[in-house]
């Protein structure tokens, strides 16, 4: 059976994106996969930064990076919670997944892996400006999937 | 095992592959041309060259290709091969006293560090004032801002960090949506930006600076004099720093008692306070009355060092600590840049390049110095403070001697402004923290950042032209 799949990220996911996603699994009689990527972008460039030109050694730069990658992941299971509490008040099957590296990479995996028919993702609002100059993870999942792509634009 | 396809255009591939090699061999042809080119008139051949040292410095150091360190390693690598400097000369450089007293400090700030001293310190002020929500916030700014006058602003950063995230979870910020959380994380870094600036030990930016004035002028600057100089713009940035997120991030929290909870715990998982807290206290505690005593007549790095001796000789650390707790790869930086500094001023070619720059222009000196601290709050926003200093420091203290102005005012208007950069992440790794936590976004921070860099900017200004002058610093020659 198709199945429906949710990507959360470290910034917090909008209400409307997990309540679509689950009325969507719901009229659709489906699964719910919902999936967490923690983005290790961050910490690696704070360890290359204080490599480069910080003025501590490798142990606190280690320390702040374990710190960063901690706080995501404890992050990912917050988010994974709040959807999945919703999941179970509306009856809706429930699967989590963790994954860490680039989002767009793992979610087209999963699209593959899980056989979705249906994918929800997040992107954060960019003016007008910008939005020229920079593409989305999510904007890239939209162009490669191959299935149906639905992206919520968090203000 | 699972193989990757890129499915990107293949010209996009070979565009992006054959980006570095381009980059260097540019690079290359460059510097060939600079050196192969005929001398410009009143240009020695060894200015020409260290000028083509400096430039490919300064590409690199901006382009961030290849790490700073290495850069410096380039650059002491070049100077003697092209005849700027002897053998002799470039790598007794590196063992300028400013070098030196940056190793002390930074191992001094590694047994801080490690002997759980700096974060008893933080909790326990954390504990005993920060009980509203605005006081927490005042509190985190101002320990972020002391702890920096005695440590460098990095240590501190990644100090305060993981306790700061605990306290926000615990107070149940939203990530990005709290207007409490920005303002958090903000007082993280705009604190530790501040207060790095107060002192010789926050930043190790002024030593830096202290040792390209003392290897082209003979001059140098005092531990209690620089502090002296530059309090007052600590101490209004402060202020001004807590009225700007005030007013951005108005408080959208109700009271502070879970963080509380959190601070009482971390506190109670430190025990008691141990023999190395109190021992690492007390010789720093000396230390620094060393520096501002004694720092003229032994010099500043014979204090450092002679305090590192009694850590080891107390076994408060030991070497493996401060293996882990020092970046050695700055240390190189720093004695690249005194070198690289040094190759200009002895071979003419900063004084060279003012001629051109400068010509017959007969401007005040103090628009100069507006000129040249405005110039480097820009700068530093996108290089390394260090390297901001280490590329304009020399010329413009061949500038100062030009303009009769006296080159110790000319120093302070890059090494206290290298500092001041607010506005990106890669400014400075406290900046980088922030934003890593998810709670300020790159846009917030240049907000609020473009506001605070150009409010230093004036203030600096300001002090240099009033507050100089009544302690008897700053005037003209």
């Amino acid at each position: 059976m198709k199945k429906i799949l949710l990507v959360l990220s470290v910034a917090v996911t909008p209400e409307k994106a997990i309540d679509y996603a689950i009325e969507r699994a719901g009229m659709d009689k489906t699964g719910l996969v919902v999936l967490y990527v923690i983005d290790t972008e961050p910490a690696e460039e704070i360890l290359e930064s204080f490599s480069d030109v910080g003025f501590v050694g490798d142990r606190p730069s280690m320390r702040l990076s374990e710190s960063i990658m901690k706080e995501y992941r404890q992050r990912g299971y917050d988010e994974i919670g709040r959807v999945q509490i919703k999941a179970m008040e509306a009856g809706v099957e429930f699967e989590p997944i963790m994954e860490q590296g680039d989002l767009a990479e793992k979610v087209l995996e999963l699209i593959r892996r899980f056989d979705i028919k249906l994918a929800i993702l997040t992107k954060k609002g960019k003016r007008s400006f910008f939005k020229y100059l920079s593409r989305s993870p999510s904007d890239e999942v939209k162009e490669k999937a191959a299935c149906e792509v639905v992206v919520f634009t968090d203000e | 095992m699972s193989v990757e396809i890129d499915t990107r255009p293949l010209w996009i591939i070979l565009a992006l592959k054959s980006l570095r090699p381009i980059f260097f061999l540019l690079l290359a042809i460059l510097f060939w041309y600079f050196i192969k080119m005929p001398s410009p008139e009143g240009l020695t051949a060894a200015g020409q060259n260290a000028i083509a040292v400096f430039l490919i410095c300064l590409i690199l150091w901006v382009s961030n290709m290849i790490p700073l360190a290495i850069t410096s390693i380039f650059a002491i690598i070049l100077v003697p091969l092209l005849g700027i400097l002897t053998k002799k000369e470039t790598y007794s450089l590196f063992g300028n006293e400013a070098v030196f007293f940056i190793l002390g400090a930074f191992i001094l700030a590694g047994a801080v560090m490690h002997s759980g001293l700096s974060n008893r310190i933080a909790l326990n002020v954390i504990k005993r004032y920060g009980y509203s929500p605005k006081r927490l916030l005042l509190c985190v700014f101002l320990l972020a801002a002391a702890l920096s006058f005695f440590m460098s602003e990095h240590a501190v950063a990644a100090m305060l960090f993981p306790m700061l995230l605990e306290l926000a979870k615990s107070l149940k910020l939203r990530p990005g949506k709290s207007n409490y959380g920005k303002f958090l994380f903000h007082a993280l870094s705009w604190g530790c930006i501040v207060g790095g600036v107060a002192t010789f030990l926050g930043g190790a930016r002024v030593p830096l600076a202290m040792g390209i004035l003392k290897e082209t002028t003979g001059e140098t600057i005092g531990f209690l004099d620089y502090t002296v100089a530059v309090l007052p713009l600590v101490f209004i940035l402060l202020a001004v720093g807590f009225m700007i997120l005030t007013v951005l991030y108005p408080i959208d929290v109700a009271g502070v008692d879970n963080a509380g909870e959190v601070i009482a715990k971390r506190l109670k998982e430190l025990g008691k306070v141990s023999f190395s807290e109190y021992a690492v206290g007390m010789v720093l505690l000396l230390t620094i009355v060393g520096w501002i005593s004694l720092g003229r007549t032994l010099g500043l790095a014979a204090v450092a060092l002679g305090s590192v001796v009694i850590l080891f000789v107390l076994r408060i650390v030991r070497w493996k600590d401060v293996e882990d707790y020092v970046n050695w790869g700055i240390i190189l930086m720093y004695g690249g840049a005194i070198t690289l500094g040094s190759a200009l001023d002895k071979s003419g070619a900063a004084a060279w390049l003012i001629k051109g720059v400068i010509g017959r222009w007969s401007g005040a000196p103090w628009t100069i110095f507006a000129l040249v601290s405005l110039l480097t709050i820009f700068l530093t926003e996108a290089m390394s403070h260090a390297a901001v200093i280490a590329v304009l420091l020399p010329v413009v203290i061949g500038m100062a001697g030009k303009m009769s102005v006296d080159p110790v005012v000319m120093t302070y208007s890059v090494a206290t402004p290298a500092g001041l950069a607010f506005m990106l992440p890669m400014s400075t790794p406290a900046n980088g923290i922030a934003v890593s936590s998810n709670y300020i976004t790159v846009r917030d921070m240049i907000k609020g950042g473009l506001i605070m860099a150009i409010i230093s900017w004036v203030l600096f200004n300001l002090m240099a032209a009033f507050y100089w002058p009544l302690i008897g610093f700053g005037r003209l020659r």
